[in-house]
């Protein structure tokens, strides 16, 4: 009975549902974790790449423009606000293009960059366009936005297909969210500073990741902070050689299993 | 001819614009207000083409206030003088562009600084000290020169402001009369006589 | 009265040993009536890039925002800074796109592009109004003074000056060319960039 009323986005089911909406999120439910932590003076990003691999060529992957380059998760859209996606990635591209133009009308407009909750309304906006005109399928994508203004300083957003958002604290998207979600329940703390937020971080993914041990074939990273000098926000997003020396100084690195071997 | 002056000071912003509406050789109004409260933090005095000032004006003042509606908090002066110049840049190669020219004055709460911009009817937008449009611009610019400081009181600065306001009625030939004078600061807006 | 000389304002930029500078002078005039002496009109694109926008002075500003929307964009999709060539190419490109109704400004570029071999050359350009690209391996000028700057620039000019004396030389080169010059005028800055730094200085200029 249901399969009448899921062929088209724009029709509600006698049950009240928009079912391609839901397909939408059971997509997401199935892709690369992504997790992000709300400190007092800054906001922690991290995300499980599920496009990994010896053959996996990343021999191009360049400076990064001053902020550290994008992977396959995480995305600079402005230069106060960093994204983490989580979904069809094709959809995810399509989506932060969107984004960054629509940051950079802003910057034109009003000479100020776009506060974060704006930008997240904006690609809400344009979600749930797909959800109710055009006969279109919605975008498969739930993103996760880190981001600094000078109104409401450092904010979180998760925005699902459906096109709505919230505010949070520290939540997380993707496959295993739920066993995420609970972990960060118990541990966060609400004055938590950035530090030990990354370390919040890279605990709650070793325990809710695929594989067993963390390391940067697998694992995407990014800190939005303030740098006081410059009085800007400051996005960085994490290089594979510097994940490893992170997950080396918070104890989470892999084990050289060589040297296991013989001990 | 419109004449409007605008001079910062130690916390404040004051901005001036005579009241009288003219036609030809016929002063239609002598009690008209052509200083709009955009925002509780900001003022812009408006001149030029009759018709096309009132329309801008109100245009700019209810998409300042739709901003703050939408978004809880209002836009800082910076950021609105921007948005202001890009409607009259965007109006320059229309059909029929807009012919005002703007004085905006605001007191930027986050930074806590007074902030006062020169708008010309092209979307030219500089940041200055103290500014002037009209016929009395060429009188008052020079005395401005000589006694604004940037951190005189607002005693001070209401008596500097006054010398112009003397000056243009002594010099040119169509002297305005009355003028209504604003005042923004941290506490917001409010009129004074002078 | 033409409208590039509605507002005034002029700039150059020279080339110099391992290093490059660009100058302006800060009048923002409305015809004979000056309005501001501290009206920028030379902006910043990348560490290493730096555009002057001399003329009409809404388009400055229209302009300016355009190449830092355009810039911006690139340097997040190409995560990479950009080039001064490729830039140059992108401020004549946006100029030509408006050749039947041009922004009355006739830009003046000036960095430092990377080579082959990890180092830096000085590389400087400037644009007509509709975008016809200049690349000068000596100086360029723009402006309501440009022809006097030309006169100046020819006389001072050598090859391969160092970072101080190429900041002397532009400095001498720019206050003489605009005294001659009603429009511009009222204050000057130089920025001089190298591999390491950029050094800006405002110059005492005189106010008449």
């Amino acid at each position: 009975m249901a399969r009448r009323y899921d062929s088209r986005t724009t029709i509600f089911s006698p049950e009240g549902r928009l079912y391609q909406i839901e397909y939408a999120m059971e997509a997401i439910s199935h892709a690369g974790t992504v997790l992000g932590v709300l400190a007092k003076d800054g906001v922690v990003l991290a995300a499980e790449k599920r496009v990994t691999g010896k053959l996996l060529d990343l021999s191009s992957a360049k400076e990064g423009g001053g902020y550290g380059g994008s992977g396959e998760k995480m995305f600079l859209l402005n230069s106060n606000v960093i994204a983490g996606v989580a979904g069809i990635t094709s959809d995810a591209n399509s989506l932060v293009n969107f984004a960054r133009t629509v940051a950079q009308q802003h910057l034109m407009q009003y000479n100020d960059d776009i506060p974060v909750e704006l930008l997240a309304q904006r690609l809400c906006d344009m979600k749930q366009g797909y959800t109710q005109f055009g006969g279109l399928r919605p975008f498969g994508v739930s993103l996760l936005y880190a981001g600094y203004d000078p109104h409401y300083h450092f904010q979180l957003y998760h925005s699902d297909p459906s096109g709505n958002y919230s505010g949070w604290k520290a939540t997380c998207i993707g496959a295993n969210n739920g066993t995420a979600q609970s972990l960060l329940k118990q541990e966060y703390k609400d004055d938590i500073g950035v530090e030990e937020a990354i370390g919040l971080v890279l605990r709650v993914m070793s325990k809710t990741m695929d594989s067993t041990t963390l390391g940067s074939e697998k694992l995407e990273f990014a800190v939005l902070t303030y740098d006081e000098v410059a009085k800007a926000p400051k996005a960085k997003i994490y290089k594979p050689a510097e994940i490893d020396a992170l997950l080396r100084a918070q104890g989470l690195a892999k084990k050289d299993e060589d040297t296991e071997m013989k001990s | 001819m419109e004449t409007s002056f605008a001079l910062t000071g130690k916390g404040y912003v004051i901005v001036a614009a005579d009241t009288t509406a003219a036609r030809s050789i016929v002063k239609m109004k002598v009690d008209q207000d052509k200083i709009k409260d955009l925002s509780p933090h900001l003022l812009m005095a408006y001149s030029g083409e009759p018709g096309d000032t009132v329309q801008f004006a109100e245009f700019v003042e209810r998409n300042i206030r739709l901003y703050q509606i939408r978004n809880l908090y209002p836009l800082r002066p910076a950021a609105a003088a921007s948005w202001i110049r890009r409607s009259l840049a965007e109006s320059l190669r229309s059909r029929k562009p807009y012919s005002v020219n703007l004085l905006l004055g605001g007191y930027d709460t986050s930074l806590h600084t007074p902030n006062l911009y020169w708008v010309d009817y092209l979307g030219t937008v500089v940041e200055v000290p103290f500014a002037a449009h009209g016929y009395g611009s060429y009188f008052a610019l020079s005395l401005l020169d000589r006694y604004h400081d940037p951190e005189a009181s607002l005693e001070e600065g209401l008596a500097t402001l006054k010398r112009c306001i003397d000056e243009v009625s002594k010099r040119l030939v169509i002297d305005p009369g009355k003028y209504k004078v604003k005042v923004v600061d941290k506490d917001g807006i409010r009129e004074v006589e002078i | 009265m033409s409208i590039m000389e509605l507002n005034g304002g002029s700039v150059i930029a020279m080339v110099g040993k391992d290093c490059v500078a660009i100058a302006s002078d800060l009048r923002l005039g409305n015809q004979a009536l000056g309005i501001s002496s501290n009206y920028q009109r030379i902006f910043p694109v990348t560490d290493r890039v730096y555009v002057g926008l001399p003329g009409l002075a809404t388009d400055v500003t229209t302009l300016r925002e355009r190449f830092r929307y355009r810039v911006n964009m690139y340097t997040i999709k190409e995560e990479r800074e950009i080039e001064p060539e490729t830039f140059a190419h992108l401020v004549s490109s946006t100029l030509y796109e408006h050749r039947f109704g041009p922004y009355f400004i006739e830009p003046v570029m000036a960095g430092l592009s990377k080579t082959p071999s990890g180092g830096y050359k000085p590389f400087i350009a400037a644009t007509d109004l509709i975008g016809c690209l200049n690349f000068a391996k000596d100086f360029v000028v723009a402006g309501t003074a440009s022809a006097k700057l030309f006169g100046v620039a020819e006389g001072l000019w050598e090859p391969d000056l160092e970072a101080e004396d190429l900041f002397e030389t532009i400095s001498q080169t720019l206050l003489n060319a605009v005294d001659r010059d009603a429009y511009s005028g009222w204050g000057a800055i130089v920025h001089v960039i190298t591999k390491d730094k950029i050094i800006t200085r405002t110059l005492k200029a005189r106010m008449d």
